[in-house]
């Protein structure tokens, strides 16, 4: 059955979005899962029904002239045969949620090599190797640059993936959306450990300068322990953001005035217009810079993180203003598979 | 007659999709594998209508107010499937429809070698 509904979902992905194409939908669908059933009951295999059911499904064109839709149907033959749209398989779905983790890790690597490359002058001032704290905070801000080249480097086999010219089908929708929900948990808890880790960076520092009067090496060791915390911190959250960003870039790509939008729009809420998208997509990243740059600029962390709840209602405010209502998406709701 | 198990045109039954349709409703309200399978019956297996010119012949005719649709759970299995039932605006085309069909026939038949057509013609003239 599940052949007969990746089938249907192909045929429909890029017929557009009205209630009379919905309905269509649903009712071929019951029409085809009649079938099959009573084939099943026969005692026809799996493989049989299947086939059974497809031949005899017949084609878009006729159903298009009766939905009023042949000028929709003609254009997308056309568009499909000047610019083919094509589906992503499984495999480099995979492969680019491979390529996303490893570019994220390099880019979080490189930042953190970045911030914790300071701590080698501070640390070797206390005894006085001034020359050679210099050169390994060069050496790691070097090894971050590399880190950086390096990420940049196999990017440009993967832009097609987002300018265009591909789009999800149904399982690929599905196979997307299973990954988001599988990385979602551990998302959750590194970008917190992230953030608490920032948070409290200045506590070892504080907690050691009170329980004894730090002075020289020891002050300076402390200071290093905060950086490093900092530079953990800091990885986390970079690295699970822009993990999740790479899923949400690829539930993204299925055109939001068709059928295939429908797949994904749980997990990515289409909206009105791209002037609203581009607002939207920038909120969070926004959100977090005025958290991380306010937090470090006051060192106020029992006060800045007052932030993140006025973003959240401001953000589901927002959301509901520009989201776009597709006619018959709620009616229909029932209906989908 | 069995030459035409081989496939029959669908441009050709086109225009009885819609008698075939009303002919099953006039009996009882019905929904979308019910009438395609029926269709399929009375045709013995000759005629196995495609789902896409079924769901646009309802989709046409519902527009045309032949037909009314409504939802209701089915025989015993509780699902809830759309229905469809002939109105009297359908009763009147589907009466129209089969007029038309034996006019169609007649006149084609006159065409077909090795009909039975002149013999009709002879009984018709030998009554006159």
């Amino acid at each position: 059955m599940e052949t007969i509904k990746n089938y249907l979902e192909a045929m429909f992905a890029n017929m557009p979005r009205t209630a009379d194409v919905e309905k269509a939908k649903a009712e071929l669908l019951q029409m085809m899962e009649d079938k099959y059933n009573e084939l099943m009951d026969e005692g026809k295999t799996e493989n049989e029904a299947v086939g059974t059911v497809i031949s005899e499904f017949g084609n878009l064109d006729e159903l298009a002239e009766a939905l009023g839709l042949e000028k929709e149907v003609k254009q997308e033959h056309e568009e499909s045969e000047a610019n083919p749209r094509r589906a992503l398989n499984l495999e480099e779905i995979r492969d680019y949620l491979q390529y996303s983790s490893v570019r994220a890790l390099c880019i979080a690597l490189g930042v953190a090599l970045c911030i914790i490359s300071v701590t080698g002058p501070i640390l070797l001032s206390g005894i006085h190797l001034e020359g050679v704290g210099v050169l390994i905070m060069f050496l790691l801000i070097a090894g971050g640059v590399l880190l950086f080249v390096f990420s940049g480097i196999t990017s440009n086999k993967w832009s097609y993936i987002t300018k265009g010219g591909c789009f999800l089908d149904y399982a690929g929708s599905n196979y997307t959306m299973e990954e988001k929900t599988r990385f979602r948990r551990s998302f959750a808890s590194r970008l917190t450990l992230g953030i608490i880790l920032c948070a409290i960076c200045w506590l070892p520092l504080v907690l050691a300068e009170a329980m004894s009067s730090l002075a020289g090496l020891g002050e300076l060791f402390m200071i290093t322990v905060l950086f490093g915390m900092v530079a953990c911190g800091v990885f986390l959250i970079i690295h699970s953001a822009m993990i999740m960003g790479s899923i949400n870039d690829l539930l993204k790509i299925n055109d939001g005035k068709t059928m295939s939008s429908k797949y994904t729009e749980a997990e990515v809420p289409h909206y009105k217009d791209a002037k609203a998208e581009g607002v939207m997509s920038i909120y969070w990243p926004t959100v977090r810079s005025i958290y991380l740059i306010w937090s470090f600029l006051t060192f106020q962390w029992w006060k800045t993180w007052i932030i993140w709840p006025i973003a959240a209602i401001a953000y589901s405010i927002i959301k509901s203003l520009f989201r776009s209502d597709y006619p018959g998406s709620s009616a229909n709701n029932n209906n989908q598979i | 007659m069995a030459e035409i198990n081989a496939g029959i045109s669908s441009d050709v039954i086109r225009g009885y999709n819609d008698t075939m349709i009303l002919y099953i409703l006039k009996q009882e309200p019905s929904y979308g594998y019910e009438i395609s399978k029926r269709i399929r019956s009375i045709s013995e297996d000759k005629y196995i209508i495609k789902e896409t010119t079924l769901y646009s012949a309802f989709s046409r005719m519902e527009k045309n107010g032949y037909i009314e649709s409504y939802e209701a759970a089915g025989d015993g299995s509780g699902k809830k499937r759309t229905y469809y039932r002939i109105s009297e605006a359908g009763l009147n085309y589907y009466r129209e429809k089969c007029n038309e069909w034996e006019l169609t026939k007649d006149v084609v038949q006159r065409f077909i070698d090795g009909s039975s057509y002149l013999i009709m013609k002879g009984d018709k003239n030998g009554n006159d």
